[in-house]
Formats: C-alpha cells, structure tokens, sequence
C-alpha cells in the first residue's frame, strides 16, 4: 500500500486532519501498528487466573482469545475459524478445555491449533476431506505473548524486542510500581467515543488541556498547570507518563494564575464531601496524579487513589472502545477498598475529571472530517527537538506520539524529528 | 430477586410507589435535578452499575453516591464544571414489578430505556437497563433508600453526564 501524509513541518508541530479521516491509512495502522512491531495490553493475568480460563481482546480490530493453559502459560490466537472465518469464541469470558466453531464444530485447543474436523475421514465412506488436507496447516494466527508484572502483553510480530526493554526503563519504573504487589480487579467501566482512535493518546499525552478541560482538577488541586508536573517520554518517545504534585501550589496563586489567563471566571465551587478529593498517600514518588500511555494500545492511572489499566480497542476509522480495568491490591484494607470505589467516580465515562475526555474527541473528529487540507497546532512546551518538560504547559509529548507513530508507519518527512 | 405476595400491596402504596418512579424520569427529563436529588432520602444511595460488573461480582459503578450529599455534590459540578453533550433526554418507563415488602420499604424494578436527542433534533437509543429501587412509604409519600440503575448498555455511547 502507498500512503503519504503532507506533514507541513518536520517536528510535528502541525498534524494533518486527514490522518484522523483517511481510511487508507486506517488500514496500514491495522498492519504496522497493531500487528506490526508493537506489544499491544492484552488484559491483566488477574482477570484469567485458572487454567482454561479464557477472555477476548482485541489488538486494533482483530479479536483476539487469550487463555491460560493447564501449565498456566497464557496463549493467544485470532479469534477467526481457519475453516470459513467465523468467530468461535464468542462469550467475553469463560473457562473451557477447548474451543469449538459453532458453524461446522471445527475444534481448537488453547494454544490455538486445530485438533478437530468433524467427519474428516467423510460418512459412509463418502466425501469428506481430501487426503492432502493436513490439519498442522489451518491452525489459527498465534500472538506472542509476555506478562509484565501480571499485565499481558500481545504481539504479532514474533520477532519483536523483549517486553521489558519495549517499555524501556521509565515505564518499567512507573508501571512497575503500580504493578508491585498482587491486585484485585474491581470492576470495569467502557465508552465508545466517536473519534479516530489516535486522538485518545494524543489526549493522554496533552499536559496542557488536563485542567483547562476539567475544571473539577483545577478546582480541587488534582492538575494544575501552576503546580510541579511533568511530561516524560521513553528514549524512543512512544510511551509517556504526565504527572504532577497536587499541593506544591497554593489555591490562591492557581486562582490568580487562572483568572490572569482569563479562564476562571467564578469563584471555586465547594463541595458537601470532600472524601472524594482525599488522597491517601502510597506512591513512594508521591506524585499525586500519573497518567501513563504505553504505545500503541494501552494506558495506566493512578489519579488521586483510583488506580486503573485502559486499553484501546479500533473500531474503525471514527469510533474506538476504551475499557478501564479498575485495581486494587490484595492487601487493600476494607476501608481502602471502599476509598477506591468512591473516587472511581472521579474516572471513566461518567467521571467528574473524564467525561469531558470524550466530548472533547467527537468535537474534533466531527469538525476537522469536513477540513483535510488544514492542520492541527502543536507548540506549547516549544518546537524543534521532542524531549521531556518538567511543566504541564506543555505539549511535547503529543509530537513525541507522531514522531514514533511515523517511523513505524513509514510515513515520517525527510529529515523528521525523532 | 426473589419476589414475595406482591399481590397483597395495598393500592396505595401502589400510586404512591409509581408516582415517585415516574415523577423521577420527568424531572430528569426536564433537568429539575435538584428536585429529583430531593426525592432521597439523607442516607438515598443512587448507583449507576454496569450490567457485566452486577454479573462479575464487581463493585466499581459508572455513579456512585452512598448518601444525598454526596449525589447534591454530583450535581454542583454538573453545573459548575463538567462539559459535556448538550442534549435532552426522554425515559421511556415499563410498569414496575413489585417484588417486596419490608416494612414501609417497597422494593421493586422497573425497566428503562433512555432516548437522548441533539440539540439539532437528533434521536438516539442512549441507554437501556433497570432501576432496582428500594422506596420508603409513609404518610408523607414515598422517597428513594435506594436506587440502584443497573445498565445493559454499559459499553457506554461517550460519556454519561446527567443522571440515568
């Protein structure tokens, strides 16, 4: 396939609306992203802990099963018949010694090879398969597959670089950490946002807008661009963390700072319970907020005492789903446990700091679809060479996702920033 | 839920217990949300649930409030604070099932689905579920100890700002 983006300038400071549009290009991120040389969050090991336990993922927009087997190896095959492609697996989750096709009983065992053909020998001594079919040859596409702390991670390029030196040291710090001692899966949250799916990293990588679009933040201390934050990236800058300190500024000085900038207009709205906003500390880094994006599908947060994995699933060109797996740990106190279920109304689609997430993706996705020719602005945090600020005025880390995604597309500019 | 002599609540109970149901989606409907919000009780939870979470034993909600205060907190930051779809709801209530009776608590389930319509006039299935309520009758009316909306369209269309 030949697809060519005009990138206006070499440092990504200006993005074309057309990549968010094309559907040429939605195609080859199918191939060079999600089944190219990326590992792509799978699901937590905690959410199949069993021997045939079983859940379905998705890598871009293929489905995917992932399992664990009697030996309590996790494997990961394409959820798609090797006989007339029909799904086969098609409960989101269970336990089974197998997976049968409900279309002609075709039979695959957990590691996705196929152990069954009905009458391949024919009835009767009539039909049936030709001598020549060889079932080793139709087993189903395998994923290779690795755990990072209980999180899996998938690939389809089974030449791919280890997980850990993929996610580089940053990541294996921060993730790492959040990932330290066992978990304990508390729930789910989705949404469906009808938005190109670039637009979600591009946003978690967007220091700037997390108080500016959330005023929630702004008004309890949880981000503010006048408190100590950052925005860093690994050496390739594909993955990202944002953090900040709540609390290395005062009310007053963020009130002044917002109202000179002309967004804060009222005076800070008060609430009955501030439970909510409490944070119990239990990051050695203190960092109060970190929102982490590792390339190409996958998210991590600790925001305030919610800790979560997101992972991003295409669905076509304008739309992609985003779960949020909700942890604790096991050794979560009961009141801790409960701490966590309250501020997880702080998060997913209905959370007081994220619902505006959404809104703000179909916005532009709606308006820059009828302006292809224009381009997106990226300079806050400055132009040129991509590297890390130690500010949320920044936006650095949004050209550091282009930059990456670019060389793995095959469409960077001559002479592109990296 | 295990569903015991409905048949022998009282006709009154009855009208009072619908009336509060489908007083509630009106006033959603026409965002008199602090009216509603003053339909629980002090200690009125309203629980916004998944429907995979219900069935999974998990407990995150999308909304989750365990006294009024914390739900009349919800609301100020809906209207100070969070941005979001402009649009107008329409919830298209099923008759409610009488599955209990407690005391003067009633408990009963009643089907919901929410049609949310664009400001340029456009309609669109939102959301589909049951309110699984618990509602205290007295002499003074009926009022909600609990309200528990578990949702089948959990895969949620964007976001959810205003209450289900």
């Amino acid at each position: 396939m030949r697809v060519s983006v005009n990138w206006p300038t070499t440092d990504y400071s200006r993005v074309p609306y057309s990549i968010y549009h094309d559907p040429e290009i939605y195609a080859l991120e199918q191939e060079r992203i999600f089944k190219g040389k990326a590992w792509n969050i799978l699901c937590l090991e905690a959410e199949i802990p069993n021997p045939g336990d079983f859940q379905i993922c998705h890598v871009g927009d293929t489905p995917v099963v992932v399992n664990r087997d009697e030996d309590g190896k996790v494997y990961a095959f394409v959820n798609r018949c090797a006989h007339r492609g029909a799904e086969i697996v098609r409960e989101p989750r269970g336990n089974g010694t197998d997976h049968t096709c409900i279309y002609h009983a075709w039979c695959y065992s957990r590691k996705g090879e196929l152990t069954g053909v009905p009458f391949r020998r024919g009835a009767n001594g009539k039909g049936g398969m030709p001598a020549s079919f060889e079932p080793k040859q139709h087993n189903l596409q395998t994923l290779k597959v690795e755990s990072f702390k209980g999180c899996l991670f998938g690939s389809f390029d089974h030449d791919i670089e280890p997980l850990e030196e993929y996610l580089g040291p940053l990541m294996v710090d921060h993730v790492g950490g959040l990932l330290d001692k066992p978990i304990k899966i508390l729930g789910y949250q989705r949404q469906r946002i009808k938005a190109n799916w670039k637009l979600y990293p591009e946003n978690i990588k967007d220091a700037y807008h997390g108080s500016l679009l959330h005023e929630f933040n702004r008004t309890f201390g949880l981000s503010r661009l006048t408190q100590v934050a950052g925005g860093y990236m690994d050496e390739k800058h594909r993955h990202s963390i944002l953090f900040q300190f709540s609390g290395s500024d005062s009310d007053e000085v963020a009130l002044r700072a917002y109202r000179e900038a002309g967004v804060q207009r009222g005076e800070l709205m008060k609430l009955n319970d501030y439970d909510m906003v409490r944070i119990i500390p239990e990051n050695d880094k203190g960092m109060s907020t970190r929102v982490i994006n590792l390339f190409p599908n996958g998210f991590f947060h600790q925001i305030a005492n919610t800790l979560a994995m997101r992972k991003l699933r295409t669905l076509g060109v304008d739309e992609f789903e985003l779960t949020w797996t909700l942890f604790g740990y096991e050794d979560d106190t009961p009141e801790m446990t409960e701490h966590r279920l309250n501020q997880a109304n702080m998060v997913g689609p209905a959370g007081l700091i994220s619902m505006e997430d959404g809104e703000a993706l179909e916005l532009v996705h709606r308006t820059t679809k009828t302006a292809q020719n224009e381009y997106a602005v990226i300079e806050m945090g400055g132009v040129g060479p991509i590297g890390d600020r130690d500010t949320r005025v920044n936006e650095v880390t949004v050209r550091g996702f282009w930059a990456y995604y670019s060389q793995l597309m095959g469409i960077a500019p001559e002479g592109a920033e990296q | 839920m295990e569903r015991t002599a409905a048949m022998t609540f009282p006709i009154e109970t009855r009208l009072l217990v619908e009336d509060l149901i489908t007083r509630s989606a009106m006033l959603i409907d026409s965002d008199a949300l602090e009216e509603w919000v003053a339909s629980f009780e002090e200690t009125g939870r309203y629980i916004v649930l998944p429907r995979e979470n219900r069935d999974l034993g998990y407990a995150i909600a999308l909304i989750k409030c365990e006294k009024r205060a914390i739900l009349e907190d919800r609301l100020t930051v809906l209207r100070a604070a969070s941005k979001f779809n402009p649009h107008v709801d329409r919830h298209i209530l099923s008759r409610p099932c009488y599955m209990g009776i407690e005391g003067d608590i009633v408990s009963v389930q009643t089907n919901f689905t929410i049609v949310q319509s664009s400001l340029d006039g456009v309609s669109k299935l939102f959301c589909a579920g049951v309110y699984e309520d618990r509602i205290r009758v007295s002499g003074d009316g009926a009022t909600f100890v609990e309200r528990v909306a578990v949702i089948d369209t959990f895969s949620v269309p964007n976001l959810i700002a205003t209450p289900i």
